[in-house]
């Protein structure tokens, strides 16, 4: 992709208009500050909006370039390049030089710190987010063609979650700031904390994407999970109506919590990557800081009846029906006996256990035998998103199976 | 010669792994060297004999030596395994085939073989008579008498409410009869047996 | 449901993919007056910019210490920090002093007994009595 089409893509996504659109006319005051990372484009558009507004208001433009800092919710731009940490920090994670300190000055600063999306990194951080699952839902799709989907949304979770991404902010170095502000150092993570006593899980997620959420003994299957829920399989929040958006002020009054806005963090770092660098340098970021991570996908399992479920896939592959057979024992008298198990279909062995009882070896066979079927991984896996590299081999379908076992 | 030792503490000359170097003679004269070059000996272990030079290929050729642990689970058995994936045609080699499966014991004695017998009116005559009398007729006995698993009895048809009300009385007359103890190991078995799908 | 999914949090590899310097700040502090701080007001005119140009990822802050020895300390991305106190050093001495503060991982110093501490599982598996070539009686 080149650079200048780059420029292009990044003022729609960083234009206030894109995603948040009723709310730009609320923020005209604080868009007076100058852009940190716009296209000459929609500057000339914010420069006609700014005159309609002067026209409209009497606020001269002269007293806001006088503002105190601690009057702004966020710290000024041009502070940016003045903090020593924000230095470090783009340092310290290798940033592309092509990323100005500005953008990343902007990606530490949450919704809940400072309402408005110019100066946010909402709309960072939702583009960050997008990319970061899409790559690592191809990377596991490819890798692990047959994994289930609780174990899929398991993983997702394990690489993108919060959790993990809160755990990289910390890896990263990056200090909170306790309350934010403009004079704040704009090398600090700011956002607004939750008051202290809240209890978090006191009320269960209302308003979600899911039809009839509101009867709860309503079972709600797994293929409705991909389609209503988030990535992680838990239920998404509804995107709230722009005429119903909540003031500035009474929203500020929200907070989140650390782990909520380490997240949105480390999303917006790799949104503004992929502007500001290109994909090529955002899927570098993205292979060198989420997938070297170690994860043991066979620990991400749970069966709750495994030996059944076996049976039930042996049925469905045609295979023959498995059979638990005795490989090894020794004192089975005694009061520490151990059995070793194999399950086999006709001579083949599935999987193999080892127990206290003959139950348990058969059951930690089936569950062996079945993480071995789940657990397949083509060789020379390629992910679809590598197509977009200049001089890429031509595109070989990756395997594709029936799904996990249904009982 | 170890006959007319005066009784060693252990029987070190008929240990197998020992080189033929250190014949008696020498074992005799040194009774009293230092215990560390004793052990370092040893632990001088002959190879295994997949190591040496094997008498039927000359030429270079790969050792086989299977680790001692459980299978891995990334390890895909072939069965699993696609049928254009390339690994199919490795492993078809007949030397990966240690044991003979027909010869091994089956874990239940009896054979899980199915056998679907029953039709229609049979499985009304079960519900019927599990209805009709729920006493007499438990899972166990309607399932020795049509010759099939209570499982599947328990698949066919359910019990009455007052048959599972008398149940779940008789059931919690004998576990208020239970100790702290047994009520703890009970606990405690049923949350190792979840431990089993979790593969902890 | 037949499988369920466990949650869990992808561990860090430090230097698999990227490496993060795990020293995030230095401070240096100086005294005018002492005699101690000679070396180290030298450092920090002739050696202290090339150091820092040579390591970006370190913020550095230089603040005076009134009538105290000179000391460097280093903050760590673990919390925790370590001090070395500089006085009468020369700057080649301080240079070093600051570099070993750079390199430390900000752990306490431990002994290590094995060469290799890995996450990763032996390719041959976890040894196991009933397994392998058994030798049967």
């Amino acid at each position: 992709m080149k650079r200048l089409q780059l420029q292009r893509w990044s003022s729609s996504v960083l234009s206030p208009r894109a995603r948040t659109g009723g709310r730009l006319q609320q923020h005209l005051y604080y868009s007076l500050r100058r852009q940190s990372t716009a296209s000459p484009a929609l500057q000339v558009e914010s420069e006609q909006l700014v005159d309609e507004s002067s026209l409209n208001s009497s606020i001269p433009s002269s007293h806001i370039r006088q503002q105190p800092k601690y009057i702004l919710p966020s710290p000024p731009v041009e502070a940016a390049r003045e903090s020593a940490k924000l230095a470090a920090l783009h340092a310290r994670l290798y940033l592309p030089s092509r990323l100005p300190l500005e953008t990343l000055a902007r990606a530490l600063v949450d919704p809940s710190a400072d309402s408005n999306s110019n100066f946010n990194n909402e709309s960072l951080a939702t583009l960050g987010h997008d990319l970061l699952t899409y790559y690592t839902s191809e990377h596991l799709l490819c890798t692990y063609p047959r994994l289930p989907l609780t174990v899929i949304f398991a993983a997702m979770y394990a690489y993108v979650g919060p959790k993990t991404l809160a755990t990289m902010t910390r890896e990263w170095g990056v200090e909170m700031a306790a309350v934010p502000g403009g004079e704040v150092d704009p090398g600090l993570l700011q956002f607004q904390r939750v008051a202290p006593g809240t209890d978090l899980d006191a009320e269960p997620v209302s308003n979600t994407t899911r039809p009839n959420d509101s009867r709860m003994s309503w079972r709600k299957s797994m293929t409705s999970r991909i389609v209503y829920d988030n990535e992680f399989g838990d239920p998404s929040k509804a995107p709230v109506e722009p005429s119903q958006q909540p003031t500035p002020g009474a929203q500020s009054t929200q907070g989140v919590t650390a782990e909520q806005a380490s997240a949105t963090f480390v999303r917006a770092v790799m949104g503004s990557i992929y502007l500001h660098a290109g994909r090529p340098a955002a899927k570098r970021f993205f292979e060198q800081h989420f997938l070297s991570r170690h994860l043991n996908i066979s620990d991400l399992f749970n069966f709750s009846q495994p030996a059944r479920d076996l049976s039930r896939l042996c049925a469905r592959e045609n295979f023959e029906p498995p059979v638990a057979k005795i490989i090894s024992e020794t004192g089975r008298k005694s009061r520490h006996p151990v059995f070793v198990v194999g399950i086999y279909s006709g001579q083949d062995k599935l999987g193999e256990g080892a127990g206290a009882s003959l139950l348990e070896a058969r059951s930690r066979a089936a569950v062996a035998a079945l993480k071995g079927w789940y657990l397949y991984s083509p060789l020379n896996v390629r992910v679809p998103s590598s197509m977009e590299d200049e001089g890429a081999a031509a595109w070989k379908p990756v395997h594709v199976d029936l799904g996990e076992v249904i009982v | 010669m170890a006959t007319s030792l005066v009784v060693p503490k252990r029987p070190f000359l008929a240990l197998p792994f020992l080189l033929p170097s250190c014949d008696s003679v020498a074992m005799e004269l040194r009774r009293h060297q230092s215990s560390y070059r004793r052990t370092k000996q040893r632990l001088r272990v002959r190879p295994d004999a997949s190591f040496g030079v094997s008498s039927t290929q000359f030429q270079d050729h790969i050792v086989h030596n299977p680790p001692s642990s459980a299978p891995s689970v990334f390890h895909t058995p072939v069965k699993f395994l696609p049928p254009d994936d390339a690994r199919r045609s490795l492993h078809t080699d007949p030397l990966f085939k240690h044991t003979n499966s027909e010869v091994l014991p089956t874990v239940f004695k009896t054979s899980t073989e199915k056998k679907y017998h029953l039709n229609k009116s049979d499985i009304e005559e079960i519900r019927k008579l599990r209805l009709s009398d729920p006493m007499t007729w438990s899972r166990w006995k309607l399932a020795k008498r049509f010759e099939c698993s209570p499982m599947f009895i328990a698949m066919v048809c359910e019990a009455s409410p007052q048959k599972k009300e008398i149940q779940k009385q008789v059931l919690e007359a004998v576990q208020s009869r239970w100790g702290p103890k047994r009520r703890m190991a009970r606990e405690d078995r049923q949350l190792r047996k979840e431990s089993w799908g979790r593969d902890e | 449901m037949p499988v369920q999914g466990i949650k869990a949090v992808a561990t860090a590899r430090n230097g698999v993919g990227a490496f993060i310097l795990q020293c995030k700040r230095l401070d240096f502090h100086y005294c005018d007056w002492a005699g101690s701080s000679r070396g180290m007001n030298a450092f920090l005119k002739h050696t202290l910019p090339s150091f820092a140009k040579a390591n970006p990822q370190i913020e550095i802050r230089v603040s005076p210490r009134p009538h105290k020895h000179p000391v460097i300390k280093g903050h760590y991305i673990n919390g925790r920090e370590k001090a070395i106190c500089v006085r009468n050093l020369e700057p080649e001495q301080i240079s070093n002093k600051a570099n070993l503060l750079k390199e430390a991982s900000g752990e306490k110093l431990k002994r290590t007994k094995k060469p290799i501490a890995s996450i990763n599982e032996s390719v041959r598996g976890i040894w196991s009595p009933y397994h392998g070539d058994n030798k049967t009686v």
